[in-house]
């Protein structure tokens, strides 16, 4: 009995041993092996700059059935195309406001705040918050009154319900950001090198390229506060613009080895063969005898180019002509390649900016000699998809001699040009033509839309944000107007 | 096949004439007043050797010398009988109280069921491998009060949801730990579907044979399950597996059981109009293409018309496209065990064969189960050691949900006049002639139903091994040692194909996963039990245990096959891989106090302190008791004479919980390979994480009582419980525009009471004919407390979307959990429709439209014997749940609801205006936006099983090798007896997850029947 109870001794006293350290190792066991505690700022960059890029999710969506259709660039028959009918897609039209502050703008926020902390990489810090202006004012482009202050900071500050910011505001402060981040460009520090994937870290393109940015978004403040829109575009000019297609913004993608290296477009042309050049855009490039338009259209059939009229289906075709997608342009596939660069900025939009501001009175320069230029970078500028698309110098010439620009019609002129110039890069294609009314789109009238068959000034917010976001988005609403595909945002009233 | 018939007929020859006996006793056996009894029990105490009295109450057995026999029958208090030099025993059986009824309580614990201070159900094995479920877990349906089961859509190989007490997480695991033999196994859900479709990948209980289940207990409440820690605060299922037994020789048994199934058509689509779009129908073969999935045409004539392909077919009903994709499906099981011991030593040894075809062609699963349980007793040391080696093979786990790949998705789409087998194509595979899938409408992410379901592959091998080991040292007849180590460990392989030829990857895509997981749990406890003179009796035991999980994942996976249709890895072009590894562990220790007085009061208390490796050191500990107690009245003092047995217990108790390893720290990973040499970077989780997490509580007090009236022919067991779940660790959804999906967060708080009633009846018991009714009730009243924020109100947490981007579950506070949430119709003050201009409905504002989770459940059994014959009739109801018919706003979406059959004639839609008949069709298309038309009370009955069985008379038998010989006619979920949903069955839900409520083309619900067979040697 006395040796059994001594055993009983032994084995408690193991037993309240080993649960004495009850919790021993159990801290590192719950880091996770895989994961790193820091991030080398460069790495989280190109990330960011990949996904600005985007996804095809989104740009199946919101740049494709959406932008594309709506400014008639592309048309489709089939009917969840829904923005070649001005039909609601819930899903479609949130898919910006969807990817965007999941997939980049929280790493922007949080590379930003890394690098505002260490205060060591002012140059880094400068092109990161450039970038941070790119992305958002694609998604208040689209969508209006958007969180933008609070956005991406659910770690940093701990907001989980960010307000929505006046478009307003957030255009004063983008303006803002640009002009500070501008003057922090030559701060010295590290720079990130082959890791972005635009300049390669080259600070003199960077500050043209935020200048330029700063045209354009000062240009896009002309209706709803031109005081401000000429002091930026004036800033802008004197900071020094992007000045040869060598300057154009854009990130080269490649077919491999994963998706995120692939450009977005380029995958939904893989996915989907329902799209096809809007009848507006082959007929406007046919009468101006446009050399682009075998560049950018493409006949499977051969033959000249036919573009599809938009806002029809399937059946209602036949009362237009053949229900044969075959017989009707496709997008040069060599534009739509998975490893095509995707453009953010180019030269040719600068200069047509230039000139309009020139028209304006807010710019010295002459008009005329900035559309030629702008129009001819705008023809030329497709050789950066594929050499073979190049047009000579003699082909816009004589485009040029035949189509010159004209003072009393420049405003319809350059924006004309400017809608051919930002083909496929559909965010600013529609922003500018909502902004300046030009080209002249005849509205389609297909059963059931949802805008009383105007174009739509906007796309809706996600319906996911009325559940989890509603006090703040009921004030954008109140303040902007109706989430309705026809309410106009602020600086498109 | 048949060389697994060989291998068990050899088997049957070898161990058939083991048994031997020296010498025979008969009699008779009568009941109080003097009745014959039919079907009492005998059994040779020690030995499997047994026999039942026949239709005069005689029996005869052969036995050997010193043998005992043992009379019982249910609802009679069993009767011992050495035989010595008897030959002829005539035995008056007494009614009585089952008072000695044991059942396994935690730990595995055998304890009187009168000492039990809480609800606690067992079932027997039996009602597991009669009228069988794919998943074990779905037999328990309707069976035990307060458990809800969910009958998940998903296809063979698939999930379960076992929900006790009510959900008690807002987004930890609901559902209850499984036990398997004293051990805790895996439960893990390895992927269900969601908006974007997907598979369910199984769960753990699914692969649980029934053959080898003795018995499964059910311990409801918190304090029966404190011993086994946080994941038994949803209750536990104990699951003791069968062992051998003293008996001479080895005892074989036998089971075979062959089901088939078929589809239960709940739709009722309309058939008067065909394919078309705008009120016509297609003249052409693009716009045949187009309108290929809508049903907006003509009223079906039976004019030529043409088609997808070209061909012009008749315009009319093609008849049941449900019924022509969907086949019969087969379910096969075989299984075998052979069992035997001594005083010192036993063992059991099954082996068990699987074999299902699904309803989907080319879907189906096998499994192959060894097991084996041995002890052997060594002077005061007892050893015993359980395993079990699982194969399952599922072939083909079917698309849910969105329609990539789901064929389900398209079969049920498909206009009135179009014939699914028209989809075929000419390889008969849904191909055409180049291999490529055939494509037949303009939606490229709508597969052909026949490509989806023989070109596409979700596959999954499961190797898994699940054991313990104890070692039990007594060392006086109050003392004992015992120390245990158990382990589940599984490997999965899964494939999953989007094969080349996809209409919407047209070079194809593949991954390929293996997963790996692990679990070890080590204890050891020391236990006293011990009855004074006085008459209190003390059973008491301390002791600890150690957890530790680890699941790993590597995987490859990419896009593009270089060469066409050859499906691997090695030829994609782009290609990736990827690792993955979670760890957690718990320790634990602690401890049980059982006083007993005169066996009329029991006094329990027990406690246990957690260290949580998932929480902040400095906050990862939490002690938590429990308090149950349990009053024999009907001892203590002099009841009525109808009152047989009448028993109060009551309880409380608390649970501590963590949550996920990970969810501490902020940090960052790389994606894909990089980009032109440069690495991709970005913050890991999109799910803010929490430092300062604490661990949850749940505390729960319980009271029932137990009567037993009229000689035991009528059973009342009800209780009430009250569970509070506070400090719950949940994931909120946070607006995105945070850059945060969700956060985790540590105040919710939950709270579930209600009421559980169990009665049993027996209306008729004669020796020939008996009846006894079972039935069970239970509501549970569920109430989301509190959120994110203790002083804000009316937060909410979306838990899910569904794909129509409309319907959502949230978890509300205010509200119960998991409701559906979406988009009403904009009324005006006296609740009428609002209509736009165009004379569509206007979508109002967002709202709570129903709840995911039925409050109510009931479950009724009849069970009749009639002489040797045997009927069970099992219905069971749910009552007070909704659920979103996403299927059916696809129907508006598509023509092919009934209700949009108004108006195609005239325009006259309902609304205020007349609409042209070309906008008829965007009329309901509206609809199809506005959730309140979808959200449908999911209430029903149905017909769940059905069992007709007959035992052959022991004098058939006597001249064959066979000892026991039953034969049934079973059947599953037989009828929908009652439902008030359009189309679809009303447990339709394609999640097992925490997201109850959605419904999306899943696969539909089946009826099986078949037959078993039963032989024991």
């Amino acid at each position: 009995m006395k040796s059994f109870l001594n055993k009983f001794y032994l084995l408690g006293l193991v037993m309240a041993l080993s649960m004495v350290s009850c919790d021993e190792g159990f801290e590192e066991l719950n880091l996770n092996p895989t994961q790193a505690n820091d991030l080398d700022p460069k790495f989280q960059f190109s990330y960011v700059q990949l996904q600005t890029s985007g996804e095809r999710y989104e740009n199946w969506r919101a740049v494709l059935i959406y932008s594309s259709t709506m400014v008639q660039h592309l048309s489709a028959l089939a009917t969840y195309w829904s923005g070649d009918k001005y039909l609601f897609n819930s899903g479609y039209s949130s898919s910006l406001f969807d990817r965007a502050y999941n997939n980049y703008i929280k790493d922007i926020q949080d590379l930003i705040n890394n690098l505002e902390t260490s205060g060591e990489n002012p140059e880094m810090l400068a092109m990161a918050r450039i970038w941070r202006v790119v992305a958002f004012h694609r998604v208040t482009d689209i969508y209006g009154d958007i969180p933008y202050s609070e956005a991406g900071k659910g770690y940093i500050d701990g907001i989980t319900a960010p307000k929505y910011d006046a478009q307003e505001d957030i255009y004063k402060d983008m303006v803002a950001e640009l002009e500070s981040a501008i003057g922090q460009l030559s701060g010295g520090g590290r720079s990130f090198g082959s890791a972005d994937f635009i300049y390669g870290g080259n600070t003199d393109q960077w500050r043209k390229f935020a200048n330029s940015m700063l045209l354009r978004l000062g240009m896009r403040m002309s209706k709803a506060d031109p005081a401000a829109a000429e002091a930026a575009v004036r800033k802008a000019i004197s900071g020094g613009v992007m000045t040869s297609n060598a300057d154009i913004a854009m990130i080269q993608h490649s077919s491999g080895p994963e998706g995120i290296n692939q450009n977005g477009i380029g995958q939904v042309f893989l996915a989907d063969d329902n799209q096809r050049m809007s009848k507006t855009f082959i007929d406007w490039m046919a009468n101006h005898n446009d050399p682009r338009i075998d560049v950018l259209g493409y006949m499977a059939v051969g033959g000249a180019q036919v573009g599809l009229p938009n806002g029809y289906d399937a059946q209602t075709i036949s009362s237009y002509g053949s229900d044969d997608l075959n017989t009707y342009s496709r997008v040069n596939p060599k534009l739509v390649t998975v490893d095509a660069p995707m453009i953010f900025m180019t030269y040719a939009e600068v200069e047509l900016l230039l000139a309009e501001a020139a028209l304006r009175g807010w710019h010295s320069g002459d008009a005329a000699t900035h559309y030629n230029n702008g129009v001819k970078a705008a023809i030329q500028q497709w050789e950066v998809y594929d050499a073979s698309l190049a047009i000579s110098d003699a082909d816009a010439d004589a485009y040029l001699a035949a189509n010159p620009f004209s003072a009393s019609e420049g405003m319809r002129m350059i924006g004309e040009q400017y809608w051919a110039a930002t083909f496929l890069n559909e965010y600013e294609a529609y922003a500018n033509w909502r902004r300046t009314g030009y080209p002249a789109i005849t509205p389609t009238d297909y059963p059931g839309n949802q805008s009383n068959s105007q174009v739509p000034r906007r796309l809706r917010y996600p319906d996911s944000e009325y559940g989890i976001n509603g006090d703040n988005i009921q004030a954008a609403i109140s303040r902007q107007g109706p989430d309705e595909f026809t309410t106009r945002m602020w600086w498109d009233k | 096949m048949k060389k697994k018939l060989f291998f068990t007929l050899s088997l049957f020859a070898l161990f058939a004439f083991t048994g031997f006996a020296q010498k025979t006793v008969s009699g008779t056996v009568t009941d109080a007043s003097g009745e014959v009894m039919i079907g009492v029990n005998i059994l040779e105490v020690g030995t499997s050797n047994g026999t039942i009295t026949d239709l005069d109450g005689n029996f005869s057995i052969e036995v050997s010398d010193d043998a005992t026999l043992e009379f019982s029958m249910v609802g009679y208090t069993p009767q011992q009988i050495e035989v010595g030099s008897q030959t002829v025993i005539d035995l008056v059986l007494e009614e009585g109280v089952a008072l000695s009824e044991v059942v396994v309580t935690s730990l595995g614990i055998s304890k009187e069921k009168k000492a039990l201070g809480y609800a606690v159900t067992e079932i027997g094995g039996e009602d597991f491998t009669e009228a069988r479920e794919l998943n074990v877990a779905n037999s328990l349906a309707g069976k035990v009060a307060g458990v809800n089961v969910s009958n998940i859509a998903s296809g063979p190989g698939g999930s379960s949801r076992v929900i006790i007490r009510g959900n008690s997480s807002i987004s930890g695991n609901n559902q209850p730990l499984y036990v398997v033999d004293g051990i805790p196994i895996d439960n893990t859900n390895l992927g269900s579907a969601g908006m974007w479709g997907g598979q369910d990948w199984g769960d753990g209980v699914s692969s649980i044979n029934p053959d080898d289940i003795e018995t499964m207990t059910v311990l409801k409440g918190s304090s029966a399950a404190a011993l086994y820690g946080s994941r038994a605060s949803n209750g536990v299922i104990m699951i003791t597996t069968k062992k051998g037994g003293k008996r001479k020789g080895v005892g074989v048994e036998v089971q075979s059981n062959y089901t088939f199934e078929n589809i239960i058509e709940t739709f009722d689509f309309q058939k008067e109009y065909g394919q078309g779009d705008n009120g016509k129908r297609p003249t052409t073969q693009p716009e045949a293409i187009a309108s290929n999935l809508y049903s907006w045409g003509e009223k079906l004539d039976g004019r030529s018309t043409i088609q997808f392909d070209g061909q012009s077919r008749p315009y009319s009903d093609v008849g049941d496209n449900l019924g022509s994709f969907y086949q019969t499906g087969s379910t096969w099981t075989n299984s075998l065990s052979l069992s035997g011991g001594d005083e010192n030593y036993n063992f059991r040894f099954g082996v068990t064969n699987l074999e299902n075809q699904g309803i989907i062609p080319n879907s189906g699963l096998d499994r192959n189960t060894f097991t084996t349980n041995t002890s052997g007793k060594f002077g005061k040391l007892t050893a015993s050691f359980a395993g079990t080696y699982i194969r399952e093979n599922v072939q083909n786990r079917p698309r849910l949900s969105d329609s990539p790949g789901n064929a389900n998705y398209t079969a049920w789409s498909m206009p009135a006049n179009v014939d699914v087998n028209s989809l075929l194509g000419p390889n008969g595979d849904g191909t055409n002639e180049e291999g490529t899938e055939l494509l037949f409408n303009d939606n490229i992410y709508v597969t052909n139903p026949w490509f989806a379901a023989y070109n596409f592959v979700g596959s999954n091998t499961k190797h898994r091994a699940m054991g313990n080991t104890t070692l039990r040292f007594q060392f006086t007849d109050w003392l004992y040692i015992q120390g245990r180590a158990g382990i589940d460990s599984y490997t999965e392989r899964r494939t999953s194909l989007e094969p080349y030829g996809t209409a919407y990857k047209p070079l194809g895509g593949m991954s390929e996963l293996e997963r790996r997981f692990t679990e070890t749990n080590l204890d050891l406890i020391i236990g006293v039990d011990k009855t004074l003179d006085n008459g209190i009796g003390i059973s008491a035991f301390v002791g600890g245990n150690q957890m530790e999980r680890s699941f790993e994942t590597l995987g490859g996976s990419g896009n593009n096959f270089n060469i066409p249709f050859l499906h691997t890895l090695n030829n994609l072009a782009n290609r990736g891989t990827s690792y993955g590894i979670s760890e957690k562990a718990i320790n634990s220790v602690f401890g049980s106090l059982e006083l007993s007085y005169n066996s009329i009061l029991y006094l329990t208390a027990t406690a246990r302190n957690d260290w949580f490796s998932t929480l902040p050191v400095e906050s990862n500990s939490i002690l938590y008791p429990s308090f149950t107690a349990s009053f024999i009245l009907s001892d203590a003092i002099t009841m009525p004479s109808f009152v047989s047995f009448a028993k109060l217990r009551g309880g409380w108790a608390q649970v501590g919980g963590d949550t996920d390893p990970y969810q501490l720290n902020l940090t960052y990973g790389l994606v894909g390979q990089g980009h032109f040499g440069s690495p991709l970077g970005r913050i890991s989780q999109g799910r803010i994480p929490n430092f300062n997490l604490q661990p949850s509580e749940t505390s729960e007090i319980e009271l029932g009582a137990d009567f037993r009236l009229f000689q035991n022919k009528l059973g009342v067991d009800i209780t009430y419980y009250d569970k509070t779940t506070s400090n719950d660790i949940l994931f909120a959804s946070i607006s995105q525009t945070s850059g945060f999906g969700s956060q985790v967060v540590n105040i919710g708080e939950l709270r579930n009471s209600g009421i559980e009633l169990l009665l049993n009846i027996t209306p008729i018991k004669r020796t020939n004919f008996s009846w006894d009714m079972t039935f069970n009730f239970a509501n549970n009243q569920n109430e989301v407390v509190s959120l994110l924020t203790p002083e804000q109100d009316e937060e909410s947490i979306r838990v899910s979307e569904s794909r129509t981007r409309s319907a959502y579950i949230h978890h509300e506070e205010g509200q119960p959990y998991s409701v559906i949430k979406g988009f009403k119709y904009a009324r005006d003050a006296a609740g009428n429709i609002q209509y736009d201009e165009n004379g569509y409905p206007v979508r109002g504002e967002f709202g709570v439209l129903g709840n995911g989770v039925h409050p109510t459940t009931l479950g009724l059994t009849n069970r009749f014997r009639y002489k040797n014959f045997q009927l069970s009739v099992l219905v069971d109801g749910k009552f007070g749940g909704d659920i979103y018919a996403a299927t059916n706003a696809f129907a508006y979406l598509r023509g092919l609801h009934k209700n949009t059959l108004v108006g195609r004639e005239n325009g006259n839609v309902g609304g205020p205006k007349t609409l042209p008949l070309d906008e008829v069709d965007n009329y309901y298309s509206q609809i199809y936006n506005i959730t309140e038309e979808f959200v449908e009370d999911a209430s029903f009955i149905k017909l769940r099983q059905f069992t007709l069985g007959y035992n052959f008379p022991k004098t058939m038998l006597e001249s064959t090798p066979f000892s026991e010989v039953s034969l049934s006619l079973v059947g599953r979920n037989l009828l929908l007896l009652m439902s008030r949903v359009d189309n679809i069955d009303p447990e339709s839900t394609y999640s097992n997850g925490n997201d109850q409520g959605l419904e999306m083309f899943g696969v539909p619900q089946t009826r099986s029947f078949g037959f078993n067979l039963n032989v024991k040697f």
